[in-house]
């Protein structure tokens, strides 16, 4: 029968393997004993895996369609190129961005997709010298005083926080991480040290920690420069993770299109381990194969396992069975980013950063504004200050997404809303990983809600109904709606809107479903007109 | 099953198939359980994803021993050196349990003596097995209470078949692993009222019940109650029978079974049948054995009669008339009833259920069953001795059935036919998934051709290499007693030197080519070893349609890839 | 002596045994919770969302089927909330299922379609076109997919790999496209399949259905009348039902499907293979002996009749005792045959011939 160890590796050998072929899945049955069947499963789950004969990918995303994503698909296929539509590639800040084989290419003009004729390798873009990029980041100044994670800071390799935590014993640590009041950025904002505590109480003592850097969510790309630039502060957070929580092994998973931002961590760690900074502790990374879902934890837990990337139902939550069933943390990038900073100056400090919450919070924000990017500014600013450090709008606002796809839509009155856990909930939105997309009044609403339907039509993993039927059905309602709208004749289209969505809200397992509505209920609470 | 009566006094799985799944040690051996006994090797499959450890011993890899902790790839005939070794290790390391040899065992020091001389180094020259392994599987199977042990065919159909099956009983023995849940000596029955049949008397030595003929007391009781004389002498057994047939034996009685088909060395019973002076054949097909009947009665299948069959495990369970046999077909048992009215008898049957509970009132084990109790409550399994007994799941409890088990040493003694330098390759046969025995049943279904449409001989890729023999090519397999022309499979699965086919395919007839020679106590013939020779024919007309196997060196379908940026496993070299 | 556990359902106070989950616990107790990726078999999935249930404390409703009961758990499984929930869940099932309604099924029964009615879903949603997969080139003789009726509940996955353990068919590809596939989409023939047809049974929808009685246009099972009887091939004994259209073969009857009773009832426990579900072709297949038949004076078979084909055999058997003994007449039962039957022939070899010559082929 084959190990926990063949499964984990047959998502790579399929990459390896350029990707599912016929006769690849029986091939690698062959070798690692895991069923045909299971493999064929598994490579058709993985967009980067099940479609080997695409070459190039074009981000449909909502910013990327605002930078004209649709003209470039369309350019590349002319020229000649097997071309295909893709969901968000976590660069919405350089739009319209481009996905050849595992590399981000970032705003692409259409002459230079055009001049590359039917040669992917020969695509180039001027934002991307030698095919390597890195986004707008700020506030400018390095101020460590103010800033947990400080993106354009000096890199650390002492290992300080690391022999601090260990000094202090885990008990402290959990106490000043309780202290500090950080909630994960990984969207749900759930308190860290529960997490911790949590993992740290199980009586079975092999634990994992998992650094979730699958990041996928449209209008946020944070993690990515977390990863290209502050490497360090990511691999001594897990670290000081590991020996708190009593784990030796710690896996990151990193989404499969982050080839650049892996480079960095890799290096990191190579890094460490050459000073033999955090002993006993073994870092491996695992790359995602094209599934957003994957960043839901438990799917991406079965991904590591090397399964199809479905959520697994809670309870049992991961920190009592994550990981092979055994106690698991796992943490956002920015999350973990974080502990470095909380640990060497304690959790109070951390705390008092913030505004409405806890600490600072690195913002991305995307659409019609003047330098998109990702800000570490404190948390519960609001739109218009954060639009100011971004350089202001480039439009009159609409609308705003606070918090990705998932966020849904606010309309331009709650531009005084705190971007912080608790108010944005309030309003029926949430902060979720704070990638704010800017909306102009140029932009027809419907015609955003769709976008982001079809994301989640894509992205949905098909294994609970209400999400796998119901994300079709109102992405089929609103096409059919606006067909109606645009053929002049009203319809009934959105009748079963409201049902659908309370459906999918209370019947599906993960929050992919939960909230894969709400672009359309938000849109239809606050911008009715545009479906009029 | 004379050996499990002559060890245990009763022949049947001491066990039952809902504990397998709870099992945490499963022995199996010459049993390729999911494709004769698919929905038993279900729940091995489910004991095993429990975390139960399986252990295989056979010659070829079958679907189990992918699932296998350990599979012991024994030379073909060798199981009395496997057996022995691994009671040489439990005597030695002292694993035995001495307070159940003591109180419920006799024999043991004749074993313990024998099995001296079967050290695991000496077993691994005999059978191929690593001595560790045999060790390692003698401990683990030594040291778990909930260990069973299941075998069929492979263990039984040999010359020295009831030393197989002496062997294993005295595993059984030595550990204790009888009378309680999920552990035992399971053999595990292919047809689907094997049991039944012999529980019913239909052999030579037993009445109904597993009562001796040449018991006075038994056979005063059914003089009684059937109000005739019987002979005290035990008949011949089937194998001894096709022996005489035409000599001693000049007419026969044939039901349900197509003996030129499923007996070994027909040849020789072809000539014997030509000196027969009548036969009578009662069955749905005309078969075979059909070209040497006199008479032929056509019968109702199972699906047009009342009854019942008896399974494995020992459960009376009812057969329904569901539907009406065509044409003018009838239940063999109303044939049965009117035919020996003819010939002198008084019966007056009303119905099946009748029959039954004439047969229950002489046999005790059976007492407590009758058809309108398993309409109430389901299948029961014997020993039942009164109907406010509930039935018995596993056998032995607080004591052996017979009083004391028996220990019986056995040595080994090597196949009556091995390879020579004519005949170098060793041939078993055996069944597959797709049908069933003589086929007369699967082969006019039509979804079975789909998938094994031609008689196949599995060979192993250096074998058919020497020989030039490629995937689907047509050969010729020859033995001493005979030939017969089938495609080649070029198998993962089977050893070197060693080839297998299945026995279904009447164009093929694999016993043709196997040895007749009859076990000493059963007479069961050695279907499982004889020498070999495969040659490849010179026409080779294209296949009909096949398909191969999964387990194929070629696997079928297309798409092949040879090579994956991967180091390549050792697993790519089969079987060697 | 610990205390037994309870918990309450809807108010009722119900022991429970540690490991049960809520649904075994509500079915034990004899209250109906929906399901349709339940198989008693198998491992919780929580996928198709029918049994969610609402547990005091717990903001969202979870999945009884999946849902370990603890001490004092407080489930409510019928209230206005899951009255809306079954209803718009069963109304998406509906949706996304080709139209139809209980009684228009052309194989087995629709539990979408049952479920639907039970709750009164709404029936007017619009439809959406199918768009999973199926594999219409499947020239395999057995099972059929079809991928309209497919609901992804994945109980036929499941089943093949954690019951069969061939795991030969796979969730494959994602979303609303997720349906159920082969290695490489081929036929099921050329796979580790075999072809035991568990996955039909599982099936709630019949998007995995038997072949030959929708080819041959058989009755739906509804029509059908249902035998309990054992299997006749090898000896596991495994209980099944024949599926008998009452009106086939001219009024003789004709089975034309066999399905397993349910798990937990028999040895079986709702398990059949290849052989038991599908090989029953035999019953009617035109090689029957329908006649009896003896050899005349020119050495042919000829059709006789029964009188005469019995008296026939009676005056054999007994001419051959007469000429050369009792013990020259060997009797050959059959391990196929009933007890009774085989009763029958060791009686019939020992009380009315006086031989001992009886065997059958079976002497292990």
């Amino acid at each position: 029968m084959p190990s926990q160890e063949d499964r984990a590796r047959v998502p790579e050998a399929l990459e390896a393997a350029g990707g599912l072929r016929p006769g690849v899945a029986r091939a690698l049955a062959r070798q690692t004993g895991v069923p045909e069947a299971e493999i064929y499963g598994v490579g058709s789950f993985f967009h980067l895996l099940s479609e080997p004969e695409v070459e190039v990918r074009v981000c449909q995303g909502l910013s990327c369609r605002l930078a004209g994503a649709e003209a470039l698909l369309e350019a590349a296929r002319e020229s000649g190129l097997k071309a295909e539509g893709c969901q968000c590639l976590a660069a919405c800040d350089q739009p319209p961005a481009l996905l050849r084989r595992r590399r981000v290419l970032p705003a692409l003009r259409l002459d230079e997709v055009r001049g590359a004729g039917a040669d992917p390798g020969a695509i180039r873009a001027a934002a991307a010298p030698d095919d390597v990029w890195a986004g707008q980041v700020g506030p400018e100044a390095d101020d460590p005083e103010h800033l947990a994670i400080n993106l354009l800071g000096p890199l650390d390799w002492s290992g300080a926080a690391f022999a601090r935590a260990a000094s202090m014993g885990a008990a402290a640590v959990f106490d000043g991480l309780e202290r500090s009041g950080l909630q994960g950025r990984g969207g749900a904002g759930f308190p860290a040290h529960i997490k911790w505590r949590g993992v740290a109480s199980q009586a079975e003592t092999e634990r994992y920690v998992i650094l979730n850097a699958d990041e996928g969510e449209p209008g946020t790309f944070k993690d990515r420069e977390v990863l290209l630039r502050r490497p360090d502060r990511v691999v001594e957070g897990l670290a000081i993770a590991a020996a708190a929580v009593g784990a030796t092994q710690v896996y990151c998973y990193l989404r499969g299109e982050f080839e650049i931002p892996w480079q960095a961590l890799e290096g990191a760690i190579t890094r460490f381990d050459a000073e033999g900074r955090f002993p006993g502790i073994a870092f491996h990374l695992h790359a995602g194969q094209g599934a957003y879902i994957c960043g839901e934890e438990t799917a991406l837990m079965e991904a590591l396992e090397g399964g199809r990337g479905m959520p697994r139902l809670k309870p049992p939550f991961p920190t009592e069975k994550g990981l092979w069933g055994k106690p698991t943390l796992i943490h956002n990038v920015e999350t973990i980013a974080c502990l470095p900073g909380i640990v060497l100056r304690g959790g109070d400090w951390f705390r008092e950063l913030g505004r409405t919450g806890a600490g600072t919070k690195l913002y991305c924000v995307s659409g019609h504004v003047a330098r998109p990017g990702v800000y570490e500014l404190p948390l519960g600013v609001t739109l218009d200050e954060l639009v100011e450090t971004a350089g202001g709008y480039t439009g009159r606002l609409q609308a705003f997404s606070p918090g990705g796809a998932s966020s849904g839509f606010l309309p331009a009155d709650k531009r005084d809303v705190p971007l912080d856990f608790k108010a944005l909930a309030a309003e029926g939105s949430m902060l979720g990983s704070a990638g704010v997309v800017v909306l102009d009044e140029s932009v027809d609403m419907a015609w955003a809600v769709a976008q982001q339907l079809r994301f989640f039509e894509a992205e949905s993993c098909g294994q609970c109904a209400p999400c796998r039927i119901g994300t079709r059905f109102l992405r089929e309602r609103l096409d059919a709606h606006r067909a109606a709208v645009a053929g002049a004749g009203r319809g009934e289209a959105l009748a079963q809107v409201a049902e659908v969505a309370w459906q999918m809200n209370e019947g599906s397992i993960c929050g992919l479903g939960q909230a894969a509505a709400l672009p359309l209920t938000s849109a239809l609470e606050h911008f009715p007109d545009a479906f009029a | 099953m004379a050996g499990l009566v002559t060890t245990f006094g009763a022949g049947a799985m001491t066990n039952s198939i809902g504990e397998i799944r709870d099992a945490d040690f499963l022995f199996v051996i010459g049993s390729n359980t999911t494709e004769a006994h698919p929905i038993i090797a279900m729940e091995m499959k489910r004991a095993v994803k429990r975390g139960a450890t399986l252990v295989v011993a056979d010659p070829r890899s079958i679907w189990l021993t992918s699932m296998a902790e350990r599979h012991l790839k024994l030379r073909p005939g060798t199981d009395i050196w496997l057996l022995n070794a691994m009671a040489n290790v439990i005597v030695t390391e002292e694993l035995y349990d001495e307070d159940f040899v003591a109180h419920n065992t006799e024999g043991f020091e004749a074993v313990a003596e024998t099995v001296r001389a079967y050290t695991p180094e000496a077993a691994e020259q005999v059978t191929g097995v690593p001595a560790e392994e045999i060790r390692a599987t003698a401990r683990q199977y030594a040291t778990t209470r909930k260990a069973g042990i299941y075998y069929t065919l492979g263990i039984t159909e040999h010359s020295h078949g009831t030393d197989n099956v002496y062997a294993l009983a005295n595993l059984v023995l030595m550990t204790g692993h009888l009378g309680h849940a999920s552990c035992g000596m399971n053999p595990l029955r292919g047809q689907n009222n094997v049991q039944g049949a012999n529980d019913a008397g239909a052999t030579p030595v037993f009445l109904p019940g597993y009562q001796r003929v040449d018991d006075p007391a038994v056979l005063a009781k059914y003089q009684a109650s059937w109000g005739v004389e019987l002979d005290p002498t035990p008949g011949l057994n089937l194998n001894e029978m096709m022996k005489v047939a035409g000599t001693q034996l000049k007419g026969f009685f044939v039901m349900g079974e197509d003996i030129l088909l499923s007996e070994p060395n027909v040849a020789h019973l072809e000539e014997g049948l030509n000196g027969i002076e009548f036969l009578v054949l009662q069955d749905i097909f005309l078969n075979e054995t059909a070209r040497f009947a006199d008479v032929i009665l056509p019968a109702a299948c199972f699906a047009e009669k009342d009854g019942v069959f008896t399974n494995s495990e020992r459960r009376v369970q009812r057969v329904r008339k569901g539907v009406e046999p065509p044409g003018e077909a009838r239940a063999d048992w109303e044939i049965l009833q009117d035919l020996a009215r003819l010939c002198g008898a008084d019966w007056d049957y009303g119905d099946p259920a009748e029959i039954y509970a004439e047969m229950v009132k002489d046999a005790p084990k059976f007492a407590g069953i009758s058809h309108a109790r398993i309409e109430r409550e389901g299948g029961i399994q014997w020993p039942c001795a009164s109907p406010d007994e509930p039935g018995t799941t596993f056998l032995h409890e607080g004591g052996i059935l017979r009083g004391k088990g028996l220990f019986t040493p056995v040595d080994y003694r090597p196949s009556m036919e091995l390879e020579d330098s004519e005949y170098p390759l060793l041939l078993s046969t055996g069944r597959t998934l797709y049908h069933y025995n003589s086929a007369t049943q699967t082969r006019r279904e039509q979804g079975a051709g789909f998938k094994q449409p031609e008689a196949y001989v599995e060979l192993h890729p250096k074998d058919a290499g020497r020989r030039g023999i490629a995937d689907g090519d047509l050969v010729e397999l020859l033995t001493r007693r005979g030939n017969l022309r089938c495609r080649a499979l070029i198998s993962r699965q089977v050893r070197r030197g060693c080839i297998w086919m299945p026995f279904h395919f009447a164009e093929a007839r694999a016993n043709l080519l196997t040895n007749d020679v009859g076990d000493a106590v059963t007479g069961t013939a050695e279907y499982k070893v004889c020498a070999a020779e495969v040659k490849r024919l010179s026409e080779q007309p294209a296949p009909v349609a096949f398909r191969g196997s999964y387990y194929a060196v070629e696997g079928p379908g297309p798409g092949k890839v040879d090579e994956l940026p991967m180091a390549p496993v050792s697993a790519a070299d089969p079987g060697d | 002596m610990t205390q037994p556990q309870t918990l309450t359902l809807n108010g009722r106070e119900l022991a429970f045994a540690p490991g049960e989950t809520v649904l075994e616990v509500a079915q034990r107790a004899g209250s109906f919770i929906p399901t349709l990726c339940h198989d008693p078999r198998l491992a919780p999935a929580g996928a198709c969302r029918t049994c969610l249930v609402e547990i005091e404390g717990w903001r969202r409703m979870a999945p009884a089927c999946a849902t370990p009961a603890t001490a004092g758990m407080a489930i409510t499984s019928e209230s206005g909330r899951i009255d809306r929930h079954r209803k718009s869940l069963m109304a998406l099932y509906l949706a996304d299922h080709p139209e139809g309604f209980v009684g228009s099924e052309l194989g087995a029964p629709d539990q979408v379609y049952q479920l639907a009615e039970r709750y009164a879903a709404p029936t007017d949603w619009p439809r959406m076109d199918n768009i999973r997969a199926g594999r219409p080139l499947d020239e395999n003789p057995y099972i059929l997919f079809d991928a309209t009726k497919c609901i992804a509940c994945a109980r036929c996955t499941r089943y093949c790999d954690e019951v069969e353990a061939v795991t030969a068919i796979t969730l494959a590809g994602r979303g609303s496209q997720t349906t159920i596939a082969t290695v490489d989409n081929l036929s099921l023939l050329d796979t580790t399949c075999e072809m035991c047809g568990g996955c039909i049974d599982t099936c709630p929808t019949g998007a995995m259905a038997e072949k030959i009685p929708l080819l041959t246009a058989a009755r739906p099972e509804r029509e059908l009348t249902k035998v309990r009887t054992t299997c006749n091939y090898c000896g596991v004994g495994c209980q099944m039902d024949l599926n008998i259209d009452p009106e086939g073969n001219g009024g003789r009857g004709k089975v034309v499907k066999i399905t397993s009773p349910a798990p937990g009832t028999t040895t079986n426990d709702g398990n059949l293979c290849v052989k038991g579900r599908f090989a029953y072709d035999f019953i009617d297949h035109e090689d029957r002996l329908t006649t009896p038949l003896v050899r005349g004076a020119d050495g042919q078979l000829q059709p006789a009749s029964w009188s005469e084909a019995l008296q026939r055999a009676a005056e054999g058997l007994l001419g051959v005792a007469e000429r050369h003994g009792k013990d020259a007449l060997g009797f050959i039962s059959s391990s196929r045959c009933t007890v009774e039957e085989n009763y029958l022939v060791q009686k019939m070899a020992r009380a009315v011939f006086g031989t001992n010559h009886v065997h059958q082929c079976a002497a292990t």
